[in-house]
């Protein structure tokens, strides 16, 4: 019975080919705009540390001067200074910790062929890649150095190891940067966190760094401050240690604790901490120290923007629009089939069959506007990925999507035809067949 | 009797459109007429609501920063020997940019509108705590800086070559003078009159005074950190580091072919450094506002999405309702009847429905608004927009059915008399 009902659904549907593709076409399009607005806000929220989002923690201090905020209204700066951020870390009471801050220098490589270049450092201590995840291609990272012992050892992102090293394993080879001798001891594999929440300063979808050398090496060698730094005090020196000794803040403070029931014992030690500072005549605010993890973190920063929300709910709307359309398509082509259908109740079909065959015509087209919808969204996203280069690091389509798209799509034609069968199933055959 | 009908549509009047019946025809098609009721209504609120936005997007893009948009590019020049002396590199490039006949003014600076990064102070008229504090961006130009961004002095002076300061970046050294925009001077000393403001003395953070020495019409931060745009002020400062950022105004259309030249000749002076990143202001402008540009594309693609789908809804079903309705009409033409008749009947049922969609779509349209302004900060919909809207709505209504009701004007009324 279900392949009649199927093969006279596909009949119906080619002998009213113009509208069928018109109904199918017009859910299409309502899906594909909302497909496409949702997927951004999907895409956009994913988990960028999935394993461990909920243990790795920002750590955000407040050691900013009695009358003002570092961040309005009245908030701790995200970053944090070099005492704090060498004093937590070598502290070591987490699982892992490392602070971090972006920076740049030449690089000059040792063969001529390659011209140097302006590579941009992130200088960290080495917990941060075990603590982030970040797969490695050849080689390791360093262990966090001890406070007075630093080694030049540097990690490539892949695509530096590409033009340094044409790809090759390149552990173990010197690399002449910043004015002095390198020895690379690791080299990532792709990498690229969409957000990037470590360090979201530069754009929250930008890519990775270049190199990435221990955190004291920034001091050794007065490496520039890059991203956000940010001082209250205005008579500090002229020095480059004397921003390091004052409470400018430059450091993006990270932990990862083994497991999420620390978190509580981790905030009392920062209170320890704050407290003994304060002591020593810091830390003149008493504001709560902020712990978010990885998941409120973003939250807390807003990576998706306002604008994605507002195209999402307009493109709901949108819809809508094309489900009454279809409705009222679906209906005017039940309607034309009235005749049709009156036969066929005549001649002993009753109402559940009229129904079943009608809901299967409107799964197929369903069906149909799901692979329009599918088609448009590709192109969408694609159109997405020009007007935003930088989304187009993570945009792609995954199956959850692919389902949503075909899921949405029939219950959409589903309900738009629920009317308009009943209607139809409902018609006394008797009138209709002279 | 065709021609004596067209006379008579001449003096048609809305007498002769029979609204109850139409509207008793409106109500018995319950179904098909909520359907295109909530689609105009829900057109409406996207349209009005979209519209807006992206008015306010345009408005953006077109804000003027103050400078020189349309003659300007800017380029890094990274040294990386440790021969490499940059005070010397940037006096020795400065001066020869300065002296090729297509460059109006060069200037060495990192923060300019687009650049996306700058210092922000703040600003009192007197050192005391509780003072009015103004936060300003900070610029650092020589006294070749107001030509070479193309900025206009409104009050005051340009800086003297002696009273710019070079110094490395963690220099804590103060200048004497400082030159401020025009919105800044009006924050700060609550006065239109920019000529008074030359003289009086500011307080830098607590802690530095500097004498103000000029200002300037418009020249906005390079990022709208706190919500002040067209607050900035200008150091006479040159800050020495070993990459450092020329800003550069050419003569009028000679932008691009200058940008070669000048990557040429620095590329060439010097075997020590690299020139990196040269690109047009408007080329980074393009960048700032992508998000912007972005949202205003998805917008119309949407809207005119919407439209066609809305207007092919309505389309549809009118010519739907005209061809079961066919026998109907032609009896009417045979009762007396004519095309003028017919069409204003069409005409009207339209407008009723959209109508209806109308007042549906303004509660829609509000709703939807007072949604995003609670929850996404947008301003208030203005009422114009909807009247927009509704008017465009309306025509698309009237476009909509234009075909199908020529068509049943010319419904011969022979068809009655058909079984």
């Amino acid at each position: 019975m279900f392949n009649y009902y199927l093969s006279l659904s596909l009949k119906n549907i080619t002998n009213h080919k113009g509208l069928s593709v018109l109904i199918a076409s017009t859910i299409g399009l309502g899906i594909a705009a909302t497909m496409i607005s949702y997927s951004l806000i999907y895409l956009m929220s994913k988990d960028p540390l999935p394993l461990k989002s909920e243990r790795v923690y920002h750590i955000q201090l407040d050691n900013w001067n009695l009358n003002t905020a570092a961040i309005l209204p009245d908030l701790p700066p995200e970053e944090v200074s070099w005492r704090d951020a060498l004093n937590i870390v070598h502290a070591k009471k987490a699982k892992f910790q490392a602070a971090h801050a972006i920076t740049w220098g030449m690089v000059t490589p040792a063969d001529n062929n390659i011209p140097p270049f302006l590579g941009i450092i992130r200088a960290t201590h080495g917990e941060f890649f075990p603590m982030f995840d970040v797969p490695f291609l050849f080689g390791q990272a360093w262990q966090n150095y001890p406070r007075d012992r630093v080694e030049n050892v540097t990690v490539l992102s892949k695509s530096t190891n590409q033009r340094i090293f044409g790809g090759a394993n390149s552990v173990g080879q010197t690399l002449p940067m910043l004015g002095q001798l390198f020895t690379v001891i690791g080299v990532l594999d792709d990498w690229h966190p969409s957000p990037k929440f470590f360090d979201m300063s530069l754009g929250k979808f930008y890519p990775p760094e270049d190199l990435y050398v221990p955190l004291q090496i920034k001091a050794n060698l007065e490496l520039p401050h890059g991203g956000n730094s940010n001082c209250w005090q205005t008579n500090i020196g002229d020095s480059y240690q004397a921003f390091l000794n004052s409470e400018c803040v430059n450091f993006n403070l990270w932990i990862e604790l083994s497991k999420q029931q620390d978190k509580m014992q981790f905030e009392n030690y920062l209170e320890d901490y704050v407290q003994q500072q304060r002591a020593l005549g810091r830390f003149p605010k008493t504001t709560q120290n902020i712990m978010l993890d990885v998941t409120q973190w973003l939250a807390h920063k807003g990576v998706v923007s306002s604008d994605i929300h507002v195209f999402f709910y307009l493109s709901l709307f949108f819809l809508l629009v094309c489900l009454f359309n279809a409705a009222s398509l679906l209906s005017t082509k039940f309607t034309a089939m009235t005749a049709q259908i009156a036969l066929r109740r005549a001649l002993g079909a009753n109402r559940q069959a009229i129904f079943s065959q009608c809901l299967i015509e409107t799964i197929m087209l369903g069906c149909l506007g799901a692979l329009i919808g599918f088609t448009l969204c590709v192109l969408g996203l694609n159109g997405i990925k020009i007007l935003y280069p930088e989304f187009s690091a993570f945009i792609t389509l995954d199956m959850t999507l692919l389902f949503m798209t075909i899921g949405i799509s029939i219950l959409s034609s589903v309900l738009a035809g629920l009317v308009p069968t009943i209607n139809v199933c409902v018609l006394a055959p008797a009138s209709y067949l002279k | 009797m065709k021609r004596n009908n067209q006379t008579h549509s001449n003096s048609v009047s809305l007498s002769r459109i029979p609204f109850l019946a139409l509207l008793r025809t409106l109500i018995r098609q319950k179904y098909t007429f909520t359907m295109l009721v909530l689609q105009i209504g829900l057109t409406l609120a996207v349209l009005s609501n979209g519209l807006f936005i992206v008015s306010q997007r345009l408005e953006v893009l077109q804000r003027s920063t103050g400078i020189d948009e349309t003659n300007t590019f800017a380029l890094t020049s990274s040294g990386f020997t440790t021969s490499f002396n940059p005070e010397n590199s940037i006096k020795a490039d400065l001066n020869a940019l300065r002296q090729l006949p297509n460059i109006v003014n060069a200037v060495a600076t990192y923060a300019f509108p687009f650049s996306g990064s700058s210092d922000w102070d703040e600003l009192q008229t007197s050192t005391g705590h509780n003072e009015n504090i103004v936060p300003a961006a900070s610029y650092k130009l020589d006294e070749h800086g107001i030509e070479a961004l193309g900025l206009i002095l409104v009050a005051g002076e340009n800086f003297n070559a002696d009273e710019v300061l070079w110094q490395t970046e963690s220099a804590k050294t103060f200048p004497s003078v400082v030159i401020i925009t025009a919105k800044l001077a009006s924050d700060l000393f609550n006065s239109a009159d920019w000529s008074t403001v030359v003289g009086k003395t500011i307080y830098i953070n607590a802690t530095h005074s500097a004498i103000v020495k000029g200002v300037v019409k418009q020249l906005q931060a390079p990022w709208n950190a706190a919500g002040k745009i067209e607050s900035s002020i200008i150091y006479p400062r040159v800050i020495i580091r070993n990459s450092a950022r020329y800003f550069i105004r050419t003569k009028p259309n000679t932008l691009q072919t200058t940008m070669v030249e000048v990557e040429e000749y620095l590329a060439a002076s010097s075997q020590q450094r690299m020139i990196r990143k040269v690109q047009s202001i408007q080329s980074m402008k393009k960048q700032v506002y992508g998000p912007d540009i972005g949202a205003i594309s998805i917008l119309l693609v949407v809207i005119s999405a919407l439209s066609i789908v809305a207007s092919l809804g309505i389309a549809g079903l009118t010519s739907f309702n005209l061809v079961k309705r066919k026998k109907q009409i032609g009896i009417r033409r045979a009762l007396g009847a004519n095309k003028t008749d017919i069409l204003s009947y069409c005409v009207a049922e339209n407008v009723i429905q959209s109508t209806c969609g109308v007042f549906l779509g303004w509660l829609l349209a509000i709703g939807l608004n007072i949604f995003l302004v609670s929850q996404y900060a947008l301003p208030k919909l203005p009422l114009s927009y909807l009247a927009i809207a509704t008017l465009c709505l309306y025509i698309l209504g009237l476009l909509a059915i234009l075909k199908p009701a020529i068509k049943a004007m010319n419904i011969s009324p022979a068809l009655a008399t058909k079984d």
